[in-house]
């Protein structure tokens, strides 16, 4: 009877520590400068847009991840991801400091001073040729205190021997996030601004620690 | 840098902005001057983050940025400085929060100072500047930027490496919002292809300041002395001459200079009747002409095109148009004044529609009363304020990386209120100061592209 209990614990622990050195390794990219995140819309005058060059935060992928599309799996599959990013509300800048006041104002800039994203989870769609590595990204996104879970397409793409640029784009609509835009109060309600607009980015991250690639 | 070509002429953009604001005048124009002044729609220009300011050098244009100063309640004034205690007593009673410092050194180690005006005699600019990027206050430094060519480079130099310090230039006009929609009317082709340009300064004074003591007078009277005085056209002229660079998109190629002393004999080397031809890239000519003996017309600028004539006096502009230029449509309503024999058509931030772009046209009216140093000195407090929080959020996302601030300080560029930059302060303060030596030559001076180069 002990024999078999010291056998089966022995097994047990064999198994364990087999899981346990299966368990993914996972690689620090941080954010760095000269990322870009552009925000479109539209109103009952003209189209507008809003640039930011500032995304910051880190991301952490799975290190079995070949970044290489070539070396990829080609049916892609659930990659082990996580991401934390934030952009500074006020960095966002349109080409009229009057429309950056509204926008602030309406993206309640003095109480939420950042928009923050939260990864869930991260699919890698089946590969294309000649394509960057596309992703399928499910995450939670907190625009003005209000967060909602959003999936978008994002593309990762290696920029020289440690930076990864990660590019996605999302449409979302203002009213989700409880965003009203009070355009001036000269405009007389002529100008409304339009609920849906088109967030894209462009995220610029190098390796915590920078390391030959495999 | 290569000379621009002249005249970049960019009708779709001045067209683009037209009928924009057509559409806001034509359903709200009745409203919008009812509308006068109700406290939710002031001020049309939003209050930003508290800068501290310091003022070195508290003369006469010292005093005026000290008024200016008053009127903004973003920028308290907590130091004044000046060498000479009765000047540094009128400042510290026009602004009695301030600390008062007689060594600009101990005005630049207090804490509750971030920025500093500098307004001390042009040749002590440079030792000033220097110190002030160092310290890491932004800086606004009056123009001409220096006396010497080599001074206002080495002011360039440090305001390009201190790039958590923001500094701008005094071309007060660069920030007036008369003379920006007079830059894009013209930019446009509204007068056609630009020929030449007229500016004149006249006044009649003698430059020389009384003081109680023959010592003072001397340091007071550093106007008059050509080893630390650029002359009219290096303290006044500027003005004129960035004016016209700037409406002509252009830097001028050469400057031929005459000047003499012709009424105020007093021991003094600096001409008091002076002439400048500046003639630019595609050969169009500005004349800048200034005199200390006679006050007749005072000081104005008119741009002369194909298609008009364009007139700038104490902030308000008229155009005439020739009898063979095409209609723009708008003139036909416009308000008219005559000039002798001519009628002009005024143009007026608030009345051409260019201005009404986004902007109340009703606060506008108003709020051109303004001096264009008022503005000027707005422009600076929003712009250091945007450079602290543009450093403050990169420098708490990514840490000390100085190239990567610099590129993203210069990805803001467009966010800034229009103002007069490091590179604007010293092409002007090269090319007045090269003026000032054809005058004392009396000779034609070609302006090289490197003496530009920073």
């Amino acid at each position: 009877m002990t024999k078999n209990l010291i056998a089966r614990t022995l097994v047990a622990i064999v198994a364990l520590s087999y899981t346990l050195s299966a368990a993914a390794e996972m690689v620090r990219y941080q954010a760095r400068p000269g990322s870009k995140v552009t925000i479109h819309g539209t109103s009952t005058f003209h189209d507008w847009d809003a640039t930011g060059h500032l995304i910051g935060g880190y991301m952490e992928l799975d290190s079995s991840l070949p970044l290489d599309p070539a070396k990829a799996p080609a049916e892609g599959g659930k990659v082990n991801a996580n991401v934390h990013s934030q952009i500074i509300v006020r960095s966002l800048k349109s080409e009229n400091k009057k429309m950056d006041d509204v926008m602030h104002a309406a993206l309640k800039q003095d109480k939420h001073p950042k928009i923050e994203y939260q990864l869930k989870e991260l699919v890698q769609l089946p590969k294309k040729a000649g394509e960057p590595l596309a992703f399928e990204a499910t995450g939670d996104l907190t625009v003005a205190g209000v967060t909602k879970t959003i999936k978008m397409p994002v593309t990762f793409e290696k920029v020289g021997d440690d930076r990864l640029k990660v590019a996605g784009k999302v449409d979302v609509k203002m009213s989700d996030f409880g965003v009203v835009v009070k355009p001036p109060v000269l405009a007389l309600g002529l100008i409304k601004v339009g609920d849906e607009v088109k967030l894209a980015f462009e995220w610029i991250t190098a390796r915590a620690n920078p390391v030959a690639q495999k | 840098m290569k000379n621009e070509k002249t005249t970049d002429l960019n009708r779709r953009e001045f067209l683009k902005g037209s009928s924009l604001t057509s559409l806001v005048m034509l359903v709200g124009g009745a409203a919008v001057k009812a509308q006068d002044g109700s406290s939710e729609e002031k001020p049309a220009r939003p209050a930003g983050a508290s800068i501290k300011c310091g003022v070195i050098g508290c003369g006469v244009w010292g005093r005026e940025i000290l008024t200016s100063l008053a009127r903004l309640p973003n920028a308290p004034v907590t130091a004044v400085c000046d060498s000479y205690k009765p000047f540094l007593n009128r400042a510290g009673r026009m602004a009695p929060k301030a600390e008062k410092f007689s060594d600009y050194k101990q005005l630049l180690e207090s804490k509750e100072v971030q920025a500093v005006f500098i307004a001390t005699p042009t040749y002590n600019h440079r030792e000033v500047a220097e110190a002030a990027l160092k310290a890491g206050k932004h800086v606004y430094c009056e123009a001409p930027l220096a006396h010497t060519v080599e001074d206002a480079r080495a002011i360039a130099k440090a305001a390009e490496a201190a790039s958590k310090s923001y500094f701008q230039s005094g071309l007060q006009g660069r920030s007036d919002p008369e003379l920006l929609n007079l830059a894009t009317f013209v930019r446009s082709g509204a007068i056609g292809k630009p020929v030449m340009t007229r500016s004149q300064w006249h006044k009649k004074e003698s430059w020389q300041r009384a003081a109680p003591t023959a010592e003072r007078e001397y340091e007071l009277n550093w106007r008059l002395r050509s080893a630390t005085s650029p002359g009219l056209v290096g303290e006044i002229g500027i003005h004129h001459v960035d004016l016209t660079s700037w409406f002509m998109n252009a830097r001028p190629a050469a400057v031929t200079g005459f000047g003499s002393i012709q009424h105020w004999r007093d021991g003094r080397d600096v001409p008091d009747t002076i002439m400048a031809v500046f003639e630019y890239p595609g050969r169009e000519l500005h004349s800048f002409d200034s005199t200390l003996a006679n006050s007749f017309e005072a000081a104005y600028d008119t741009f002369f095109g194909t298609d008009s004539a364009i007139m700038i006096r104490d902030r308000k502009a008229w155009m005439f148009k020739e009898v063979d230029a095409p209609l723009l449509g708008w003139e036909v309503y416009a308000r008219k004044e005559g000039f002798y024999k001519e009628t002009g058509i005024v143009l007026a931030a608030n009345s051409t529609k260019l201005a009404a772009q986004g902007d109340n046209p009703v606060l506008d009216a108003q709020a051109s009363q303004d001096t264009a140093l008022y503005y000027a000195i707005e422009s600076f407090i929003a712009n250091a304020g945007l450079t602290n929080t543009a450093v403050e959020d990169f420098t708490s996302n990514f840490g000390d990386d100085e190239a990567g601030l610099k590129e993203y300080l210069k990805d803001l560029q467009g966010s800034k209120l229009p103002s007069a930059g490091y590179k604007e302060g010293y092409d002007a303060t090269v090319i007045a100061l090269k003026a000032n030596e054809a005058i004392l030559k009396g000779q034609k001076l070609e302006l090289k592209d490197e003496w530009f180069e920073i």
